[in-house]
């Protein structure tokens, strides 16, 4: 009968009663919030437990909504709520409600805990050798319950190069996050990247690839099935093989038309035997880098 | 005993309306209270790479299906609106919310989302980007029907988002007071 | 109440059965398929060249492989197994998943006693329509006319043993998603080098080159948005199978993205995409690409025609030749594909031979040709 709160009163004396009515009801809630009180903590860790005074008499039932629990439970009003540390691992709003013929409801925010581990991404796992800004790393520091953790700390990146160079850079987090970018070394091999908070130690590995091909260079040898055509060994322009597997595109030109294989470089270079007629020309590609030209007179 | 035979103009009329009745239980699934959450974004903070155009698009697009989902799973207490858009410790949290809201008969309904997100961060390589998210929105509580908490909420979000197979998802949705 | 729908859907569906059944089907024609019908093994006399070519594919085409064999007009020249093995193909060739669809005579000459008709066979294929062009001879045996089966020539495949040192790289995939950024390898870095546009038979093509600029081998595919006036996306297509989608460390793939509704008039500007994702991959085998030329075939098409090379030690089931044609300033103004429906044996050569269109012959200055393949088993 209470929630009728829209009436219409033609008649005055009617409307008399009901404005006493209402002006009753309005009394005894006001006076039944006035009776119950909620005070949530007001610095709450993730993990620890906490309480929630109540005043007032009687019973209620509480609800708890967190970020990743929901509970619901009948308790005594006038005593302390006990909120154990399982129910408030979660980082985030919580929702507290108190109900008994009305409800009340109070908020409270739970923080990370202190950083209990890393989530380092490093960028990319491959990189070619001699770019600016090739590696990139970004470190996420998360208390043990996954919570990020928002409060500024200081992430120590270390960066080992292969061939020695080496860096180290402390960097603070901001908004949680810390991040850095390097240059890749000019040997190819493994990189070591390291992210360190306190005892927290994460290790990536970045490897270190040769570039282009440089200077691709062919010789060619008459053979008795035709002509045997094989490249100098590989390298990139920093003197770096270029991997086995890297595919060369050998081109022949001559009167029979024009005769394309893709050979894989095996153990540093590439070779092919074409059966050449000749004059003919023979050039050599691999991925955009074209490589010089052979020109073979006629036998 | 009286017999009483429909006329055939009647039982047409019938039919016709337990169509039309059918399809509007059928429709009355659609008619969930989650509607779209209205979302902008400023990229203008985005760093250290700027945030493109098209992965702006993207974002808004499949941040906002993500709190829709959020919002249909706390609602229907379903955990199959969770698997598309959460993953690692948020999908772990708000699974573990909606199985206890199941077991204690609560749902929660956030209606009427309209979201006002900064980008933050980008990293270079584009595999994460960090949101600061302020939703305003009305929360309700229910205990089975009976409702328990009604309010015009103000929600601050640390978002983390990755970008899956076909989308982007959120990794970390963690509330805080304020930024 | 809740019986009505599936009740009438049920007696919807009853109705539609039974005029299903009951109401007469009309098939159309197939070209090539000749009509009545024939008693197997007794056959009516071919009075004309073409007839007897007519009939002879009609048995090829239901696979009536005896039956054809007996209406030939020198059986001893060639026996049934070989000419099984011509018209069926072998080593899990694209022949071998091939049915013979329609074919078209063109005498082009004839006497009292013999001709040639010029055979255009359109064979159906799991990969789409393969012409095959052979020119038959037909002799008058008595009143009858029969065909004169080319003697099939296959391979003489000696004996070999054939070492394989070439690169291979195996994926391995991690269990469970582990922790965030530690299991992460990068996709290959895989980039689009060249890209034009333009306009073919009232549709669009969007074509250009892609390079696997990593040292690990990438699986590609390149897409492609036509975006109007406003800005708006008309299309979005994908490469589909005009790339060779397995690219090892630097090799260079053409593409081609065909658009046939959208007119090149409304398109204002092309979005590209390219995803690249880790792929296990051998550098095994290596096809060489010899003798090529841009010739005219037996119909009046430029063609370019060449042989391809197997020189790993298996067979390549189901070769496919995409070509890539420049002009004067390098730009990749058109590209082409075909497969060829015969295995590559090992050592062996094979023609194949690409369509290129006729107004594209005249402003060729270069091309570059790949072979992608696909093998029945896995390596």
């Amino acid at each position: 009968m209470w929630s009728s709160t829209t009436t219409t009163t033609p008649n005055r004396s009617a409307g008399r009663a009901a404005f006493l009515l209402l002006a009753a009801t309005g009394l005894v809630s006001t006076s039944f919030a006035q009776t119950v009180e909620m005070r949530p903590p007001t610095a709450a860790i993730a993990g620890q437990p906490n309480a929630i005074q109540t005043s007032g008499s009687g019973e209620a039932t509480f609800y708890l909504l967190g970020p990743a629990h929901t509970s619901k439970q009948l308790v005594n009003l006038g005593h302390e709520i006990q909120l154990p540390a399982d129910q408030l691992r979660a980082a985030g709003r919580y929702l507290a409600i108190l109900c008994s013929s009305a409800c009340q409801s109070a908020s409270f925010f739970v923080t990370a805990a202190s950083p209990a581990s890393l989530s380092f991404l490093v960028h990319p796992s491959r990189v070619p050798v001699k770019q600016e800004n090739a590696i990139s790393g970004v470190a996420f520091p998360f208390d043990k319950f996954s919570n990020l953790v928002l409060s500024p700390v200081t992430v120590d990146f270390q960066l080992k190069l292969s061939g020695g160079d080496s860096l180290s850079r402390p960097t603070p987090t901001q908004h949680g996050v810390a991040w850095f970018r390097a240059y890749s070394g000019n040997h190819a091999g493994a990189a070591q990247l390291v992210a360190s908070l306190g005892d927290l130690s994460v290790r990536r590995v970045v490897q270190q690839v040769a570039s282009d091909p440089c200077n691709l260079r062919i010789r060619a040898q008459r053979t008795a099935k035709g002509i045997l055509v094989e490249t100098e060994p590989v390298r990139d322009c920093s003197g770096n093989p270029v991997p086995d597997g890297t595919i060369v595109t050998f081109t022949e030109t001559g009167p029979g038309g024009k005769s394309t294989v893709d050979m894989p470089i095996k153990l540093g270079v590439a070779r092919v035997e074409l059966l050449a007629s000749a004059p003919a020309v023979i050039s050599v590609a691999s991925g955009v880098v074209m490589g010089n030209e052979l020109r073979l007179g006629a036998q | 005993m009286t017999r009483h035979v429909l006329a055939p103009g009647t039982m047409v009329m019938l039919a016709l309306l337990s169509l039309f009745l059918l399809s509007f239980r059928a429709g009355a699934a659609d008619f969930s209270p989650a509607s779209t959450p209205q979302i902008e974004i400023n990229p203008v903070n985005s760093g250290p790479r700027a945030m493109e155009a098209l992965t702006q698009q993207n974002v808004v697009r499949h941040y906002g299906r993500a709190w829709q989902s959020l919002a249909d799973a706390f609602d229907r207490n379903t955990l199959v609106s969770l698997n598309d858009y959460f993953v690692g410790a948020a999908k772990d949290q708000l699974t573990g919310t909606v199985k206890e809201q199941q077991r204690t008969g609560i749902h929660s309904r956030y209606l009427d989302q309209r979201h006002m997100v900064d980008v933050v961060f980008y990293a270079p390589e584009g595999d994460v980007v960090m949101l600061h998210d302020t939703v305003q929105c009305d929360l309700e509580v229910y205990d089975g029907d009976k409702s328990i908490h009604t309010e015009p909420a103000v929600l601050h979000y640390v978002v983390l988002m990755t970008p899956g197979a076909d989308r982007w998802v959120i990794r970390q949705l963690q509330a805080v007071p304020q930024f | 109440m809740k019986f009505l729908m599936p009740i009438v859907i049920f007696i919807v569906t009853a109705i539609l059965i039974a005029l299903g059944t009951a109401g007469a089907t009309r098939l159309g024609a197939t070209t090539g398929i000749t009509s009545g019908s024939a008693l197997p093994g007794l056959s009516s006399s071919a009075r004309t060249p073409e007839e007897a070519v007519g009939k002879l594919l009609n048995e090829i085409q239901k696979r009536n492989w005896a039956v054809a064999y007996g209406q030939l007009a020198d059986n001893s020249n060639v026996d049934l197994d070989l000419f099984t093995r011509d018209l069926t193909g072998t080593n899990g060739s694209l022949r071998t998943l091939s049915g013979l669809e329609s074919w078209e005579l063109q005498p082009l000459h004839a006497t009292n006693q013999e001709a040639q008709i010029r055979t255009t066979l359109r064979w159906s294929t799991a990969v789409g329509p393969i012409r095959d062009v052979r020119d038959l001879n037909v002799v008058r045996q008595g009143d009858v006319w029969k065909v004169v089966w080319p003697v099939p020539k296959f391979p003489n495949l000696p004996a070999q043993i054939v070492p394989v040192t070439y690169l291979r790289w195996d994926l391995v995939t991690p269990n469970g998603e582990g922790v965030w950024g530690d299991r992460a390898v990068d996709a290959p870095h895989v980039r689009i080098v060249s890209m034009n546009a333009v306009p073919y038979q009232n549709g669009s093509v969007v074509m250009g080159e892609v390079v696997n600029e990593d040292t690990i081998p990438a699986f590609v595919n390149v897409n492609a948005s036509l975006i109007d006036r406003g800005g708006k996306s008309m299309a979005e297509e994908s490469s589909f199978d005009k790339i060779s989608h397995v690219l090892l460390p630097k090799q260079v793939s053409p593409y081609r993205i065909d658009f046939p509704d959208v007119s090149f008039q409304d398109v204002k500007n092309v979005r590209m995409d390219v995803k690249a994702t880790l792929v296990p991959a051998s550098a095994d085998p290596v096809i060489g690409i010899m003798n090529q030329q841009i010739e005219s075939d037996s119909d009046g098409r430029n063609v370019l025609r060449g042989n391809l090379m197997n020189e790993s030690g298996q067979a390549v089931n189901i070769p496919h030749v995409i070509a890539t044609f420049y002009d004067s300033n390098g730009r990749v103004i058109w590209v082409s594909d075909g497969y060829v429906d015969r295995p590559l044996l090992p050592q062996l050569p094979e023609p194949f031979a690409v369509e290129l269109p006729g107004p594209i012959v005249g402003k060729v200055k270069n091309y570059h040709v790949v072979v992608n393949y696909y093998n029945n088993s896995k390596s």
